[in-house]
């Protein structure tokens, strides 16, 4: 895969994820900050810090966005969501807009 | 809908309403995250309000649960629901942040409850509509509430004395004390009220004397004084919406200053002393929205002056043919109008045809309106909502010396109609022919007994339909068997059809189980409702196609199967009657029978 093709995305922990950057799109918070005009230091590196998203929550997140993807090209699965993970969850993808 | 209310707040997210689906599943999932304050406490109130709300709708919200969101919640509305008492208020008392409570229709809630919001001084909004346990003696604890600024009570047990203590909330805009015996007196006490903007005083003891004080409130846009004996009322500066229904008017804004700037006059059922000098005083170059359904005008004179009106009820009024030609004349800007239960003809109609460019709904029903109106109204290019129901209209139109036309045909140019409501008319079955080529008809209702199996046949090529009501038709087995719903539709009503059985009706919901159907015998809901909790995690609305709402409304009623959503389908029919006597709270059914698909 080619470096311009991936994001990565940390956590507030500092893990990395590093996942599509068509999948990350599908949030709506990381499409602006990544496409942007201006030379944000995201758009630059394909790097984005998330220092108020936990790993557990950023690890759904990102499993989330190829789900995403999934269901749109028709694909219908169902997608668990562990009710402790509930909460934090939903502020995080409020965040995104996801 | 539960997506409808939700999007209100903008919240577009997907993921956040799966979350919110999901930690509401039951019992179980919310203890799972109940214990995560400082989680909660975090959330944006926006959030936490979606969640309370989601509760609340699933019946999984108690008291000591609210405990949770005392720092996040801003707004909660509570509105109609039975079991909310004063525990209830008891914890929403420690909301910190509440600027806004709804307990309307809550009928536990007493003065003692009340006690428990004392000092929230962020509270400016409360909502005690109809809570008749209210007394006077629960406005003495809001007044520790200088915060507020919108109160209503209308309906409550406050008497005069209580409203005269509302004087020292000097905040309050909003104030709706409908339905309360409230004199003279009490009024004059509220003098000092000055911000007030939205005052409503149906059905009140006020009479021409507080009527008067009224000029004391120099913002008060809106004033409801229907059901009163107020006769004459000052000019106010600047009311700009009015509601005298039902009293009995001398004269209207009669008075020096600023012409109020109406736009919002409503007179319904209204007793005129003398028609040209009731409006004489009224400013009506603004006035987009009038009622004077039911009232005793006889002449629409004033009209022709009503440039900017919208909106025009002249309901069971005397209005003739030849007052069409008034209406005519403001006919620019009509978006709405309701001649029911009035004299127009057909003639009148033709009159109205080319000067209404802008209108979306026309009322005619009760009237002597035939089917040559229905030609005349197909002129009228915005039409959204058609509703003629009138025993002239029998769908078509006898022509010297050749063919009768179906009078309907002619509404196929409005390419905008939605709604057709063709009720209480002599319509037989070919009349309804030409509306299943109606491309945008969502809406139809008809009323004959004339009307047969064909007429089935003949609307179930209709492409958009959602709601279908054939009343009083002479509808059969067969009929009902071999008829094929739009795949759009959502309700069928067939009361009145008095030859269908129980179990054909029965078994038609068996075979489309997501179509809602009404009936003197059975109301069967859709399988996929908010009445009952979604078995499945992603809720319906992230489902696009109408293939997979199907599919998913199938699975939630399987697993429905073995439980009763109304523990009155418990028992028999002679259960119930037992029951009946046995316990006020099992009090049973209003008749209609609830059954679930089998």
């Amino acid at each position: 895969m080619k470096k311009e093709d991936t994001v990565k995305l940390i956590s507030a922990e500092g893990f990395e994820f590093v996942i599509d950057k068509k999948a990350a799109m599908v949030s709506q918070t990381i499409r602006n900050m990544l496409t942007s005009p201006g030379s944000f230091a995201e758009t630059e590196h394909g790097e984005v810090t998330f220092p108020e998203i936990s790993t557990v929550i950023l690890e759904k997140i990102c499993q989330y966005f190829y789900w995403s993807l999934q269901y749109a090209s028709g694909k219908e699965t169902e997608f668990h969501i562990e009710p402790e993970l509930t909460l934090e969850l939903m502020m995080a993808a409020n965040y995104l807009h996801t | 809908m539960e997506s409808s209310s939700d999007l209100m707040i903008g919240m577009e997210s997907r993921l956040v309403l799966m979350c919110i689906d999901a930690a509401t599943q039951s019992r179980d999932t919310v203890e799972k995250w109940r214990r995560q304050r400082r989680t909660i406490e975090r959330m944006p109130s926006q959030l936490a309000e979606a969640l309370l709300r989601r509760l609340l709708r699933r019946r999984l919200l108690y008291p000591s649960l609210l405990e949770v969101f005392k720092r996040s919640v801003e707004e909660i509305d509570l509105r109609g629901e039975n079991h909310v008492d004063a525990e209830w208020l008891a914890y929403l008392g420690a909301f910190r942040y509440l600027r806004s409570l709804n307990v309307a229709d809550c009928h536990r809630i007493n003065n003692s409850a009340l006690w428990a919001l004392t000092g929230m001084t962020n509270l400016k909004e409360v909502d005690l509509s109809r809570c008749s346990k209210v007394t006077d003696a629960g406005i003495r604890h809001l007044l520790s509430i200088p915060s507020l600024e919108k109160l209503c009570i209308s309906q409550t047990g406050v008497t005069g004395d209580g409203v005269t203590l509302l004087a020292s909330l000097t905040n309050l805009s909003v104030l709706d004390l409908g339905g309360l015996h409230i004199t003279d007196q009490a009024l004059s006490s509220l003098q000092v009220l000055t911000q007030l903007q939205y005052l409503d005083l149906w059905g009140s003891e006020i009479s021409n004397t507080g009527a008067a004080l009224l000029k004391m409130f120099p913002k008060l846009s809106f004033l409801n004084l229907a059901w009163t004996k107020v006769t004459n009322l000052p000019n106010l500066s600047s009311l700009a919406c009015l509601n005298m229904s039902n009293c009995t008017i001398h004269s209207l804004l009669e008075g020096v200053g600023n012409k109020a700037p109406l736009t919002k006059l409503i007179l319904s059922g209204a007793t005129f002393f003398d028609v040209s000098e009731a409006l004489l005083y009224v400013q009506t170059s603004f006035l987009s929205f009038l009622d004077l359904s039911n009232s005793s005008l006889m002449r629409f004179f004033f009209l022709p002056y009503m440039s900017a009106l919208n909106y025009l009820d002249l309901s069971g009024t005397p209005m003739g043919d030849d007052g069409v030609e008034q209406i005519a004349c403001v006919g620019a800007n009509l978006r709405y109008l309701n001649l029911n239960k009035t004299r127009v003809s057909s003639a009148g109609v033709r009159i109205l045809a080319g000067h209404v460019p802008n209108l979306e709904t026309i009322s005619l029903s009760q009237t002597a309106t035939d089917d040559l109106a229905i030609s005349y109204i197909s002129m009228m290019p915005a039409l959204k909502v058609i509703k003629l129901g009138s025993m002239c209209i029998k769908g078509f139109i006898n022509q010297v010396g050749a063919e009768p036309v179906p009078s309907l045909t002619a509404l196929k140019n409005l390419q905008f109609l939605e709604k057709l409501d063709l009720d209480e008319t002599q319509i037989r079955d070919a009349a309804l022919c030409p509306l299943s080529t109606f491309r945008g008809l969502s809406h139809l209702s008809v009323k004959s007994a004339s009307l047969t199996d064909m007429s089935l046949y003949h609307l179930s090529s209709i492409q958009k339909l959602i709601n279908l009501s054939i009343h009083d038709a002479v509808l059969t087995k067969t009929g009902l068997d071999s008829f094929t719903p739009p795949a759009t539709l959502r309700v069928l009503d067939m009361r009145g059809c008095w030859l269908l059985t129980k179990d054909v009706l029965l078994e038609f919901c068996k075979r489309y189980s997501n179509i809602e159907l009404r009936h003197e015998l059975v109301h069967i809901l859709p399988s996929e409702t908010d009445g009952f909790p979604s078995t499945s995690r992603v809720s319906s609305k992230t489902l696009k196609s109408k293939q997979k709402l199907g599919k998913q409304a199938i699975l939630s009623s399987n697993s429905l199967k073995d439980m009763f959503i109304d523990q009155r389908l418990k028992y028999s029919r002679e259960e119930l009657l037992a029951l009946q006597f046995s316990s006020m709270s099992l009090a049973p059914s209003d008749g209609r029978g609830y059954l679930m698909p089998e």
